[in-house]
């Protein structure tokens, strides 16, 4: 009479094991005029040894969409994986290719599907909205979402977030007007070179960042890669 | 149906399991993916640990009201949201536009509350399209309470009031993530909630001039935000009428604070 | 829930061309919820040193005023001033006294040598092992945004007006990112011949 949830899957006997990992990585995003940036290391970790160096945590899911994902390594490829399956569709389905804030949505969405068994992955999406200003989003493991105009994620996220607050936010700088605008009044080179220090940084007390960054400049014309040696220790 | 006959029972089985597991999706959305294992909440918990290697924070803490007055129902919330101790963001939009006539706010998971307003206003919509007409407020609640009911101690996290104007005038109800669904003047929910009762009760009466009421839910999310280390950022407020929401403010807690201590000195 | 954030706060603290910095938020809380907003985490020691304490509040109180008494028999006994290293020592042996039972406390010394005026900052664990460093050393809930802000501001031989501007914008963006540190920060800066000490205008939530 008083049935709760009706349990469809049968657990007989239920044998725990660890499906998670922290494999280290830390990413960056932030939004311009005219443009995004999105950064990541390429350092890939497991406790304290290093399984690559050469591991950038950026996922190019549409010609000016890029999605940076650290958290759990195989997390991170499937979600990339059903992602683009996803994406696929949709472009089949409504003849065109999804704009930035439709891609931000199915991944909020695709997150939540995993609410009770949840993806581990930090999550920035970085592009461009309808009219071309620069977008980045950032979500939680299950998909909470917000269109900002920086953001780091990953492993040293603590140590960056505060640094683009003053640097980009100009925050504590005198005034506690609030800021209206969802883009950084910079250039590429600024916000390029402003990333590259940040990452330097980084590095010196994370030891799940280093190795390599990954520079993704998205414009109009599409996505530029730079590439800048970190520390490899 | 044919080839019944000749698959093995194994087949059949599982095709009739499926079945089964399909119709029991508890409404809502069915692209929600159930666990391989009995207990998500308690598994959830060992990765939410401070002391756990891997951490899945959900971004949470909060402090939102919303009282019904002579002139409608004010909506205040605040916009920090924290994973632990660290301070993910102080611009999250916590307060969820349903549709014109609809407002729901958000504390506790911010995901929960996000997806399932999303989806709320999805059937709010399809009811308007069969019914030709605005779904009461009562109406929409429930449809609320009842979908998080349906996935009751598999550890949502939400505490969310749902204002709204209908044809009974302003609406008001607050929907847990236990499926509670109470009506009422007043309600603060979220960590810095108490503080924002106490700043409420003391001044709260129904014939509030529509300024004062903004000022209320103001000064009472700005003493929480104060107090309350989860609660920050800055203070939106949402006027709900009989004519839809309006946003009324978005202000700086910071601001604030140095606006009060001026004129609490030139008293 | 750690008992080191149970009242939550930060110290940093940070070497200029002859002169050290030393900062503090001022928050005592329980937990979640505010309760003082009047705590600094600094005490002077002697006239150029200075001791910043983060971590359990009662032991922040404890040990800063047994530090004194211990500090008092000292220079009764020397009649002269401790020097920074010295009285780093001294705490060291006051917390490792309670290796099995320790003090839930993170300290900073900052300081000018008496005699040659040399800048002096060391840093240690809650049982007593000395970290010297010669940049920054930081301590308290938001250690993690402090290191990053620091390592990135942070450059050698600042003047003591630039040593105060990058201390004071370090620990303020970096406890803007911690729930459980802020609501006000006070800043010392340490000069061969004077102390500066400035209350900086935070966020307050």
């Amino acid at each position: 009479m008083f049935e709760t949830r009706p349990s469809s899957v049968q657990h007989p006997t239920e044998h725990r094991f660890n499906p998670y990992e922290m494999n280290g990585g830390t990413i960056v995003g932030v939004a311009g005029e005219d443009f995004a940036v999105v950064a990541s290391d390429t350092r890939l970790s497991e406790g304290y040894s290093i399984l690559s160096r050469d591991n950038p945590h950026l996922y190019q899911v549409l010609p000016k969409t890029v999605m940076g994902s650290v958290g759990f390594h195989g997390d991170c490829i499937t979600f990339n994986k059903t992602l683009q399956i996803r994406l696929r569709m949709y472009e089949y389905e409504n003849n065109k290719k999804a704009s930035t804030p439709a891609v931000a949505q199915l991944v909020s969405t695709m997150l939540y599907s995993r609410r009770f068994f949840p993806y581990y992955v930090n999550t920035i999406i970085a592009g461009l909205t309808n009219d071309g200003q620069g977008c980045v989003y950032s979500y939680d493991p299950v998909g909470s979402y917000e269109r900002e105009v920086y953001r780091a994620g990953g492993s040293s996220a603590a140590l960056i977030q505060p640094l683009l607050d003053s640097q980009l936010g100009q925050k504590n700088q005198g005034s506690f007007e609030l800021n209206r605008s969802y883009t950084v009044k910079m250039s590429k080179e600024e916000v390029v070179a402003l990333v590259k220090d940040i990452y330097t940084s980084a590095t010196e007390r994370d030891i799940y960042t280093g190795d390599a960054v990954f520079i993704n400049v998205i414009t109009k014309d599409g996505v530029v890669t730079e590439h800048f040696k970190l520390r490899r220790d | 149906m044919l080839s019944l006959v000749q698959r093995n029972e194994d087949e059949v089985l599982k095709e009739t399991r499926s079945i089964i597991e399909r119709s029991c999706i508890p409404p809502g959305i069915s692209s929600i993916e159930m666990p391989p294992f009995r207990d998500p909440k308690t598994f959830l918990a060992q990765y939410t640990k401070p002391d756990s290697a891997v951490k899945i924070k959900f971004n949470r803490g909060t402090t939102t009201l919303a009282f019904k007055y002579g002139g409608g129902v004010i909506v205040a919330v605040d916009s920090r949201a924290t994973g632990g101790s660290y301070i993910a963001s102080q611009t999250v939009k916590k307060v969820i536009e349903i549709n014109p006539y609809l407002l729901g706010t958000m504390a506790g998971g911010a995901a929960d509350c996000q997806f399932w307003e999303r989806v709320l206003s999805k059937h709010c919509r399809i009811y308007e399209l069969r019914n030709k007409e605005r779904i009461s407020v009562a109406g929409a609640s429930k449809i609320l309470a009842n979908m998080v009911y349906s996935y009751k101690d598999m550890g949502l996290s939400m505490g969310t009031m749902i204002a709204g104007w209908d044809k009974r005038g302003p609406g008001l109800y607050y929907v847990g993530d236990d499926g509670t669904r109470v009506t009422n003047n007043i309600f603060s929910v979220g960590s810095g909630s108490t503080y924002a009762y106490g700043i409420l009760d003391s001044e709260y009466k129904w014939e509030l001039s529509d300024t004062e009421a903004y000022e209320l839910g103001r000064r009472a999310i700005y003493h929480a935000t104060h107090r309350d280390a989860m609660s920050g950022g800055m203070v939106r407020i949402y006027h709900m009428k009989s004519t839809g929401w309006v946003k009324i403010s978005e202000e700086d807690v910071t601001d604030l604070h140095y606006k009060y201590k001026e004129a609490e000195a030139r008293q | 829930m750690s008992i080191m954030s149970y009242n939550g706060g930060s110290v940093v603290a940070m070497a200029g061309k002859n002169c050290v910095a030393i900062a503090s938020d001022k928050r005592f809380g329980i937990q979640y919820s505010t309760v003082s907003m009047e705590f600094p985490k600094i005490f002077e020691m002697g006239p150029q040193l200075y001791l910043g304490l983060a971590g359990l509040a009662t032991d922040v109180q404890t040990v800063s005023q047994r530090l004194r008494f211990r500090l008092n028999l000292y220079e009764l006994q020397e009649n002269r001033h401790i020097k920074p290293k010295t009285f780093s020592s001294m705490v060291s042996n006051l917390l490792y006294e309670k290796r099995f039972g320790p003090y839930f406390i993170e300290p900073i010394i900052a300081g000018l040598d008496p005699k040659t005026s040399e800048p002096f900052i060391s840093v240690m664990d809650l049982i007593g092992q000395p970290c010297i460093s010669k940049d920054f050393a930081v301590i308290g809930t938001a250690n993690e945004q402090l290191y990053g802000m620091c390592e990135t501001l942070w450059q050698p031989d600042l003047e003591p007006s630039d040593l105060f501007e990058t201390i004071s914008q370090a620990l303020m963006n970096a406890f803007d990112r911690d729930s459980y540190s802020g609501w006000g920060a006070v800043v010392y800066v340490i000069e061969k011949d004077k102390v500066t000490v400035r209350e900086l205008k935070t966020r307050m939530d």
